[in-house]
């Protein structure tokens, strides 16, 4: 049955996607009212599949890759909407809804089949510290759009060219990048903490010499400098696109570290 | 008010004169201040063979729109009438509108006001204002009952018309003039100007303008910076309010104060440039990079081009503001050309609409003729149909019903199609 389910939200980030692109580029309002009600519907649907998915698995948490795509894909649509509700603005979309659509589409019609004998999957803690992660991985991501958008808005006022009418305001992008890190960061230390802490309490100190683990380390230390640097100095423009997608690579070097890693990986070896 | 259905008709006349047919010469001599359209309504709608009348009038036009007797010889008479009545109101020769003068009659006449409220018709094609003037004279017309059926239902539909091309097209989407292509690029870099700090540098016309467009959308700090303070002076307490803050600086202390605007317009006389790409930088730093944007007014100007290199810096001088707003004149000419074709659309549903409407009397004279007839056969043939029980009288009923129907819906659909063909005639 949660399979039905993601198929249906599946579709409906589909139509989401194709109805955000007449909103957001021709300023056509009639097709926001088909792509905001398509995303909250896909938005339930997906979050009704994830949770029978993990329940008929009888593990609280996302193990396989996919379902942690379509975990991911969930966080990226609450924030899309996220950022709907407080800024009206639909630019983000064009992006965000194809990549919900995407990170769906392989779990609705392959999914995972890996067994995993991971002893702490069932604990509550443990499903905190991957959402929490993930939650910070797409405000990363989010805040690499909005300063993407920010850069091409910025270029064609400098260059007085015709501005993009679909693309927010500058300090809307400033805000909308800004405000995704400072939400990011408390997740991203709560994940890492908690994570710590339950390594702790069951492998030890020698976790915490894994290369992956180091690495998610540094990682956390990166965001925060980012962070630092943006506030204090109010970096915009071209440097905020240089310094969110360095830390946006860590970010995906950290992810694709899961799959080498010793001690922290999504299936049992 | 009486049923529209069972109205005559009339004839609905157009008649006027715009910026296109006549100089302001002429349009200012026709031209109705508010206060006096009520009355001028009023005389009009007492003129012989006129029912309904509306008068609108703006700096642009001025146009008579009537539903008149429908009368051979009052049709032929309607536009000398019209223009004696705008003879003895303004007391304007009649030689001298007569040249400048169009007419449009029925469907031309629909088109017409169609096109005139979607703003297609205006000398700035997409201007906004003209539906609330469109409006405000039909108030004024139906305050002193110059409007009931016939033209309450043609100016609905115009106000739909309207918002329709404004809504389904880019017409108005665009600023064409210099000041508010300003406040639409000072909303791209900041969004809303809510708690906005616009800085006036010297005083030009222009620049006043902009800044009061500026203030209009939610800047609520002004600072005017003048060589002569007291002008400087005057120019702030022009601007104050209760809503927006404004402080007059010397010129001496401008570039310690400048960064604390977002927005610097600049209006000097001066013959070299006042700010330069250093002092770009130097505000920058100060305001931690949050965005300046230097609308520069002046020539020649009074900010150094290079600023705009500046990151976060965005300079914009006359000639920049100028190629927005003509590309943006551009852009209506093209979304007009898609109103057109809404407004060509809506004429002919408007069209078909009352020439169905037209028909409905004799359609439903003829019925209730059929009806009528019916009846009287069976009241003649009731003898003969005593003995049936009520189920086989209830059948017979229906039997006459269905026949009367079947044999009047030729005649019906003949009739629907002559009145549209006598139309379209």
């Amino acid at each position: 049955m949660s399979l039905l389910w993601l198929r249906v939200a599946v579709f409906l980030y589909g139509a989401a996607a194709l109805a955000v692109l007449p909103a957001a580029l021709y300023e056509r309002p009639r097709w926001r009212h088909i792509a905001i009600p398509a995303t909250v519907s896909a938005v339930f649907f997906h979050f009704v599949s994830l949770a029978e998915m993990l329940n008929a698995a009888h593990h609280s948490l996302p193990v396989d890759t996919h379902e942690t795509q379509t975990l991911l894909g969930l966080l990226f649509a609450l924030a899309f909407l996220l950022v709907y509700w407080r800024y009206r603005t639909v630019s983000l979309g064009i992006v965000i809804l194809p990549l919900c659509f995407l990170l769906g589409l392989v779990p609705a019609f392959h999914p995972g089949q890996e067994a995993t004998t991971f002893p702490l999957l069932h604990t509550g803690w443990i499903f905190l510290h991957v959402v929490l992660l993930l939650a910070a991985y797409a405000a990363l991501l989010l805040s690499l759009l909005a300063s993407l958008m920010y850069l091409i808005q910025e270029r064609r006022l400098k260059q007085k060219s015709p501005t993009l009418p679909w693309l927010p305001p500058l300090e809307t992008t400033d805000q909308i990048a800004l405000k995704s890190l400072l939400f990011g960061l408390p997740c991203m230390t709560a994940g890492l903490l908690i994570g710590s802490l339950i390594a702790q309490a069951t492998v030890g100190a020698s976790y915490f010499r894994d290369p992956k683990i180091l690495l998610a380390f540094a990682m956390w230390l990166a965001y925060v400098a980012m962070i630092y640097i943006r506030r204090h100095s109010g970096l915009r423009g071209r440097r905020a696109v240089y310094l969110s997608s360095f830390v946006f690579l860590v970010v995906l070097t950290v992810w694709a570290a899961n799959q080498f890693s010793a001690v922290h990986r999504f299936t049992a070896p | 008010m009486s049923d529209p259905v069972q109205t005559k008709p009339g004839s609905l006349v157009l008649l006027g004169i715009n910026h296109n047919t006549a100089p302001i010469e002429v349009r200012e001599r026709l031209a109705i201040p508010a206060g006096r359209l009520a009355d001028a309504t009023r005389t009009l709608v007492h003129q012989p063979g006129i029912r309904e009348g509306l008068i609108l009038s703006t700096c642009n036009r001025v146009e008579l729109l009537t539903l008149q007797d429908d009368a051979e010889s009052i049709r032929s008479q309607s536009k000398a009438d019209l223009l004696r009545f705008l003879h003895e109101y303004f007391a304007v020769p009649t030689l001298d509108i007569q040249p400048h003068i169009y007419e449009f009659r029925e469907r031309e006449a629909v088109r017409h006001l169609f096109r005139v409220a979607s703003s297609l018709d205006s000398m700035v094609v997409g201007e906004p204002q003209i539906l609330g003037q469109v409006k405000e004279s039909y108030t004024i017309a139906r305050e002193v009952g110059a409007v009931s059926t016939h033209l309450e239902s043609l100016l609905q539909r115009t106000f739909t018309v309207a918002k329709k091309v404004r809504s389904e097209t880019q017409i108005g989407s665009s600023s064409v003039s210099i000041a508010s292509v300003a406040v639409d690029l000072a909303r791209k870099i900041f969004g809303s100007l809510q708690g906005k700090t616009v800085l006036l540098v010297g005083a030009g016309k222009m620049s006043e303008l902009a800044a009061r467009h500026l203030i209009q959308q939610g800047a609520s700090s002004i600072l005017v910076a003048n060589r002569t303070t007291s002008r400087a002076e005057k120019l702030a307490a022009e601007f104050s309010s209760s809503n927006v803050y404004t402080e007059a600086i010397s010129f001496d202390s401008l570039y310690e104060q400048a960064d604390r605007a977002d927005i610097v317009i600049t209006s000097t006389g001066a013959p070299q440039k006042i700010f330069g790409r250093s002092h770009g930088q130097h505000f920058l730093h100060r305001r931690r990079n949050r965005p300046m944007f230097f609308i520069d007014i002046a020539v020649p100007r009074d900010v150094d081009p290079r600023m705009n290199e500046v990151e976060g810096c965005f300079v914009y001088d006359i000639d920049d503001l100028q190629q927005v707003a003509s590309a943006n004149l551009a852009d209506r000419g093209r979304e007009a050309q898609a109103a057109e074709t809404i407004v060509s659309r809506e004429v002919d549903k408007y069209q078909q609409r009352l020439q169905s409407r037209d028909a409905v009397p004799a359609i439903k004279a003829l019925q209730q003729q059929a009806e009528q007839l019916r009846q009287a056969e069976l009241a003649r043939s009731q003898s003969k149909l005593a003995g049936l029980s009520p189920e086989q009288r209830e059948a017979v009923d229906a039997l006459t019903r269905a026949l009367t129907a079947k044999l009047l819906h030729p005649q019906l659909t003949a009739l629907r199609e002559s009145t549209r063909t006598k139309d379209s005639d």
